[in-house]
């Protein structure tokens, strides 16, 4: 009897999963891909919203408190709403510095990294551009560096994440190919876009960008730079204007009207459009707006 | 046949000789290269070292980036107000502030006025320790608003606190003036704390409970300064506690809702303020979202005349129409107000009020333009009641590092 009860504690403690908040949902997902049922993932930021301004509401202030680890995607993506949340929260486990805190972007080499910077530049990020989810070549990165994480916290199911990796990034290199072949057959590559939001997936498939409909990082469109914009359009004979799913569409509508370019809405996150719900979506949601 | 093969054996063996020659040759350039890399190296580094040497410039002692992150916030004003400056810095509220008593230091005067310069710093101690400070300047003052460290990573949710700090009692006590969303305090706060607040030398503990939902329960003992309540300072005299919880109705619709308390002493007697706080968010968009405030304060005190009996209210609602502008209206009263009122005899000193509107500007995150107006109507100016309406254009901007604000 004791002894039943002695394993039934002891499997409570084996199978007590741990929690991962991540700031953002494909974060998440490739948390889930590779945490597996050892691990439940909280998604902290909404996708509908644009990244850099999360409300900062009391409920995420109670996600917060039960972390085991907190997957940041930094370069200071965050910065405008994550640090008073981690500072009330509470929790030990997840300031920066300790264990259960990972922020992605020091594992990566990220693009445009200014050499100098100042606010009469606009919202400009000191770090360089944050926004590499767009690139699905990194994914298997990201995945690695949270694998290594979760073996750090939770070595007795370190066993468990290495499977789901290497499970993960084989199905991942099947994806790439087919997506890569997809992109292949790309013909225009020619683009703006309306924040400096898609540099990634651009680089990742030669796509050049031509221009911002902001004419400063996080400063709105005036109606000189926008003129300026469709004079680049037309130039440069570009047919696709990129546009996210949280600023005004006023703007690329407008100059959609004026120069025949197409408006292609693009998400910047897991569930930032219909059917973008998985990574596989995700991707593939951008490639088909993209490329048509 | 012989001849001709000898002479084929001749030239090869020609051959194989200048073939040689040319090799040496080779040999030696490479020799006079390596030579001149190793003579160049050695220079080169005598150079490197000279110049180190002349130019000694260690950094090994070098701390720059450990500097803590400094803030700069100025707000300053262009006012007009249908009352002269003299008159309206004598000004009374009754059964709060005495004539003489105001401390009016945002925004005083008729004309131009620099409310402050604030610098803030921030910094991580070590693994256990934050530290901020905010530093207010005003044009003929120096004050620490605000010097504390708090704990990172104590167990069990808690989280200590300690240094002179803004209370957590109520919804608007903690925020700085720069972040409030009118330029003036509400009238209850300005007639129980002053323009300060609760700001005490002090200890504070937070806990948040281990629920799905946000509770958070804290408690704080003070020093208890603040006369405008408080402010028998033999010994510390100033406790405060609240209980504060937030739940989301929908993704977009949030609710928070906060009870406190303060007990302290005054020099009459025993001073207990009480107070209760609801604040509903509704995000419209990623720029746009409609925000409605309201927070009810009561104080019970013992006076020289006996037991004073107050209470006040402030509601506001505040729409952000998109990242650059924004409008909101508030407003407030006192609405119950058993005092001794025998320095205003002859004087109506019922339904103290006031209405205040705005609208603001923000070309960036980093700076504002707020127009604001306000009519108000619990003032006694040169012993009579006084409406007083007033317009200014409020500039607030935010440089360096500046920390992200809190809900």
């Amino acid at each position: 009897m004791k002894k039943i009860l002695l394993s039934v504690l002891f499997a409570g403690s084996v199978f007590a999963n741990i929690q991962v908040d991540t700031t953002y949902a494909a974060l998440g997902e490739i948390t889930k891909k590779v945490g597996g049922d050892s691990v439940d993932v909280v998604v902290l930021a909404s996708s509908k919203y644009d990244p850099h301004f999360i409300i900062p509401k009391p409920s995420l202030l109670a996600k917060l408190r039960n972390a085991d680890l907190l997957v940041i995607n930094g370069g200071g993506l965050e910065i405008g709403w994550l640090p008073p949340l981690i500072k009330s929260a509470n929790n030990a486990n997840i300031q920066a510095g300790a264990k259960g805190f990972l922020d992605i972007s020091h594992f990566l080499t990220l693009m445009d990294k200014p050499t100098f910077v100042s606010r009469g530049f606009g919202d400009i990020h000191a770090e360089g551009n944050p926004h590499y989810i767009t690139d699905p070549h990194l994914v298997p990165t990201i995945a690695k560096v949270i694998a290594k994480k979760l073996s750090m916290i939770d070595e007795a199911n370190a066993d468990s994440y290495a499977a789901n990796l290497d499970k993960f990034l084989k199905e991942w290199d099947v994806y790439l190919k087919t997506l890569d072949t997809k992109m292949a057959t790309c013909k225009d590559k020619k683009v703006v876009q309306y924040h400096e939001l898609f540099n990634y997936f651009l680089r990742a498939y030669g796509f050049k960008n031509y221009g911002d409909l902001e004419p400063l990082p996080g400063i709105s469109p005036s109606s000189k730079h926008t003129l300026e914009i469709i004079d680049t359009i037309e130039k440069n004979g570009i047919k696709t204007i990129l546009q996210d799913v949280y600023h005004e569409k006023k703007t690329a509508e407008f100059i959609a009207a004026k120069t025949g370019a197409k408006v292609a809405l693009i998400p910047h996150d897991l569930g930032a459009v219909q059917s973008a719900d998985t990574l596989e979506e995700f991707y593939n949601t951008i490639a088909t707006r993209l490329c048509r | 046949m012989k001849k001709t093969v000898l002479s084929l054996m001749t030239s090869v063996l020609l051959f194989a000789d200048s073939d040689m020659e040319q090799l040496k040759l080779d040999i030696q350039k490479l020799q006079e290269k390596v030579q001149k890399i190793e003579t160049d190296n050695v220079q080169k580094e005598q150079e490197n070292l000279d110049a180190k040497m002349a130019n000694d410039s260690s950094s090994s002692f070098s701390q720059n980036a450990y500097l803590p992150d400094i803030g700069l916030v100025l707000d300053m004003s262009a006012l007009n107000r249908n009352v002269s400056n003299t008159s309206y810095a004598d000004y009374a509220m009754p059964g709060f502030i005495a004539s003489g008593d105001a401390q009016p230091i945002f925004n005083p005067d008729s004309g131009f006025n620099l409310n402050y310069a604030e610098v803030s710093m921030h910094s991580v101690v070590d693994p256990y320790f934050d530290v901020f400070a905010v530093f207010h300047l005003h044009p003929d003052a120096f004050e620490i608003e605000e010097a504390y460290v708090r704990t990172r990573a104590l167990p069990y949710s808690l989280r200590v606190k300690a240094g002179k700090f803004k209370s957590d009692f109520g919804r608007l006590n903690a925020k700085h003036q720069h972040s409030w969303n009118f330029a003036s305090q509400p009238l209850i706060y300005e007639g129980v704390f002053g323009p300060d607040g609760i700001s005490d030398p002090g200890i504070q503990l937070q806990w948040i409970a281990p629920t799905n939902i946000y509770v958070m329960a804290g408690m704080e003992a003070m020093q208890g300064t603040n006369t405008q309540s408080f402010g028998d300072t033999e010994r510390n005299n100033l406790y405060v506690g609240y209980l504060k919880s937030s739940v989301d109705i929908t993704d977009d619709i949030s609710v928070l809702a906060g009870v406190s308390g303060a007990h302290g002493k005054n020099t009459s007697g025993d001073s207990d303020v009480y107070g209760v706080d609801l604040t509903l968010n509704a995000q419209l968009g990623s720029y746009s979202s409609l925000i409605w405030q309201s927070e009810y304060l009561k104080r019970n005190m013992d006076s020289t005349t006996g037991k004073d009996k107050q209470a006040g209210v402030y509601s506001e609602l505040i729409y952000n129409m998109d990242s650059n502008w924004a409008t909101g209206a508030r407003y407030d009263a006192i609405v119950q107000n058993d005092t001794d009122m025998s320095a205003y005899a002859g004087v109506d000193t019922s339904n103290l009020d006031r209405t205040t509107v705005m609208l603001q500007y923000k070309p960036f995150e980093f700076s504002r333009l707020r127009l604001q107006y306000s009519y108000d109507r619990s003032k006694i100016i040169d012993n009579a009641r006084k409406d007083v309406s007033e317009v200014m254009l409020n500039l607030t901007i935010e440089a360096g590092s500046h920390g992200a604000h809190a809900y």
